[in-house]
Formats: C-alpha cells, structure tokens, sequence
C-alpha cells in the first residue's frame, strides 16, 4: 500500500490531482470574490466600473495560483 | 496508419505527425491496456500535444532544408514578426486619411483607444494616464494580437513560450524602475522601497521591509511572465488535447482514418474570452505597478 502510494505521488498523476486541487481554492476565492463585487456593483451602480478593475486585477492573482500548479506540472513534463 | 493511397498521403501530411502519431498511441493502447501504466502515461506526457503551425509544417514537409529548419527553432520571432507587420499594417491604414467625422476604419481604432485610455486612466489618473498610455496601450494591443493568433488555423501564440512573457515582463519591469527613479528621485526611490517610514516604528521596521520591499519588485515581472504563460500555453495544449481526443476517438472505431470529431472547438470560444482577459490583466497590473510608484500628491484624490 505504502509503496503503490509512493509510486502515485512520483508518478504524473500526482501533478494532475495537485492541479485540481489548486483549482478547488481558486474557485472558491474566485467565487467569494465575484460574488462580493457583484453585490457592491448591486448596491452602488455608479462606481461599477471601478470595482470591476479591482475585481478583475484580484480574480487575477487568485487565478495565478492555479497557473503555478500548471506551469509546475508542465515543468515536471 | 500513415500507409495508403497518394492522394491520402498529402492529406495525412497536412495532419502534423503529433497528432497522428498520438491518436495512433491513443488507438494502440485501447487495444492493449495491459502495457506499464506509468511508462504510457510518461511517454504521453513527454510531449504535450499542441496545434500545427505552417512553421513546424514547412519543416515536416522539406527536413533537408536548412533555412526551415531554423526558422523552425525560432518560430515565436517569425510570429512576432508576422503579427507586428499585421498590427502596423491595420493602424497605418487606419490612420492614413484621418478626419473629424471618421470612416469606418478610423472609427474602430478609436474605438480600441478611447476604451483603453478609459480603463488606463481609471488606475492611473487623467494626467498620468495619459503620459503613461503609449506603452500601456500597446502593450495590451501587442498581447491580444499574440494571444489571438494561435486560434487562427496554421498560425502559433508566441505567447505561449515563456521567453516571450518574460521579455515582456522584463520591459515593464525596467518601465516601472525608470519611471520610479524619474518621477520619484534618487533619494525618494529608496525612501519608497524602505516603505516610506514616517515614525520611529516605520524606521525600525526598515531593515524588515527593504528586503521584502526588493524582493517584491522582483517577484512582480516573474509573476507577470507565469501568468501570460501559463494561461496561453495551457489554452493552447488544452487545445491539442481537444484535437487528439478528437482524432482518437474516430482512430479507435475505424483504424487508419484521419477524420476526427471536433471536440476542441467548445475551448476555442473559451480561449477567445479567455486571451483578451489575459492581456487586459497584464495590462492593468503594469498600470497597477507603476499606480504605486507616483507621487502621492498626484493620486491621493483619485483613490
């Protein structure tokens, strides 16, 4: 058993159940965040335009984490 | 499966040998699941399947060609280069015969620019903004068309090659210092990298944050360059594996074919929306960064 684990964590698949759950956090983050911006976009329509810059350089670095995983799986390519 | 008659070996040929030859692994290893999972699975992974390019082609068609060849090695230039030509092309035409009432094509350019200075300004400030636009602006021109044009059939996203985003990145990073230097001073510049300390507390915590302060602006161009990277390079491998699964799945049923089913074509509208985001995030997070190198005076009333 312990074997068949260390030959899972070594192997590729390791990278691509990693990837996936780089993406669960983004998409919760993401997900908090857009919900919020909608909410104040909701509230305040006249600094929408605002709050979709902020909302989109946030949704940004949010996303990178998940790029990372990416990249470091390409890498391990 | 590349054996058959003439006319089917010149369209086998169009088909780059990647994807053949991976819906042909694809083929063989439903046939004989029995063979060591994690060797198969490596040599899949060894390569990531990506779309042909008339590069990569014209060097699959003439391997004796030496010229090929290196275009071939250095086919992100070629694009560049290509996609520059395209870019000075349109706005040039668009701009020959300029007038107060404009033509159509005049009428999209400043369409393009009046939405990029919006979006500039809104970071930076009406008068910064406007000082800063040119690089900005085109940069994100620059990128949109890079991103774009690997969704076009026989055409390659230099973008998707790190040297690239990093080269990029590189520019803005030395934009962002210079600018910092200029507008900032000498003495400023390191006053704003101890992180402008105004007590005794914010003078005793320099020596934390001018390390972390330096390291921060490194760190700044790296991220940059992963995430353009990352992003388009991922679109486009997602792409190639669309392409593959697309091929495979027909290669299973009826060997030797070269039909396939399009199943990329769902992420191809996904990377459109997709590519322009990216840019506009490379966009607003150098506007973003050199936003924090002005003067304060300058942008305390717009935040």
């Amino acid at each position: 058993m312990e074997e068949q684990l260390a030959t899972f964590l070594t192997s590729q698949g390791a990278y691509h159940i990693g990837i996936g759950l780089a993406a669960i956090g983004s998409g919760l983050g993401l997900g908090m965040a857009v919900s919020k911006a909608m909410e104040a976009m909701g509230r305040q329509p006249e600094a929408a335009g605002r709050i979709q810059t902020g909302m989109i350089i946030g949704a940004a670095f949010i996303e990178a984490l998940t790029i990372y995983a990416l990249i470091s799986s390409f890498i391990r390519m | 499966m590349l054996e058959g008659t003439a006319s089917m070996s010149i369209l086998y040929s169009v088909i780059p040998n990647v994807v053949l030859q991976a819906g042909e692994h694809l083929a063989s290893q439903a046939a004989s699941h029995a063979a060591d999972q994690t060797a198969t699975a490596q040599a899949a992974s060894a390569h990531p399947p990506e779309l042909p390019n008339f590069v990569h082609l014209l060097h699959e068609f003439f391997p004796d060609s030496s010229l090929f060849y290196n275009l071939w090695q250095i086919q992100d230039l070629v694009f560049i280069v290509i996609i520059i030509a395209v870019i000075a092309a349109f706005f040039s035409a668009a701009t020959r015969k300029m007038s107060i009432i404009p033509r159509r094509l005049q009428c999209m350019v400043e369409m393009i620019v009046e939405g990029l200075l919006g979006v500039v300004c809104g970071i930076l400030g009406e008068k910064n903004g406007r000082r800063y636009f040119p690089f900005l602006g085109s940069l994100f021109i620059f990128i949109i068309c890079m991103n774009w044009f690997g969704l076009i059939p026989f055409m390659k996203s230099p973008s998707s090659n790190i040297l690239v985003t990093a080269s990029l990145a590189i520019c803005v990073f030395i934009f962002v210092q210079f600018t910092a230097i200029k507008r900032l001073g000498i003495k400023g510049f390191f006053f704003h990298l101890m992180g402008e300390p105004r007590d005794a507390v914010g003078w005793a915590m320099v020596p934390l944050f001018l390390p972390l302060h330096i390291l921060e602006e490194f760190i700044k161009p790296l991220s940059l360059a992963c995430r353009l990277y990352g992003n388009v390079y991922g679109e486009d491998v997602l792409l190639g594996v669309g392409l593959v699964l697309g091929i495979g799945m027909v290669a299973v049923v009826w060997p030797g074919t070269f039909i396939g089913v399009p199943l990329h074509l769902p992420f191809v509208l996904l990377a459109i929306l997709l590519s322009a985001i990216q840019a506009l995030v490379f966009t607003l997070l150098a506007s973003v960064y050199l936003s924090m190198v002005m003067p304060h005076e300058d942008h305390d009333d717009e935040h």
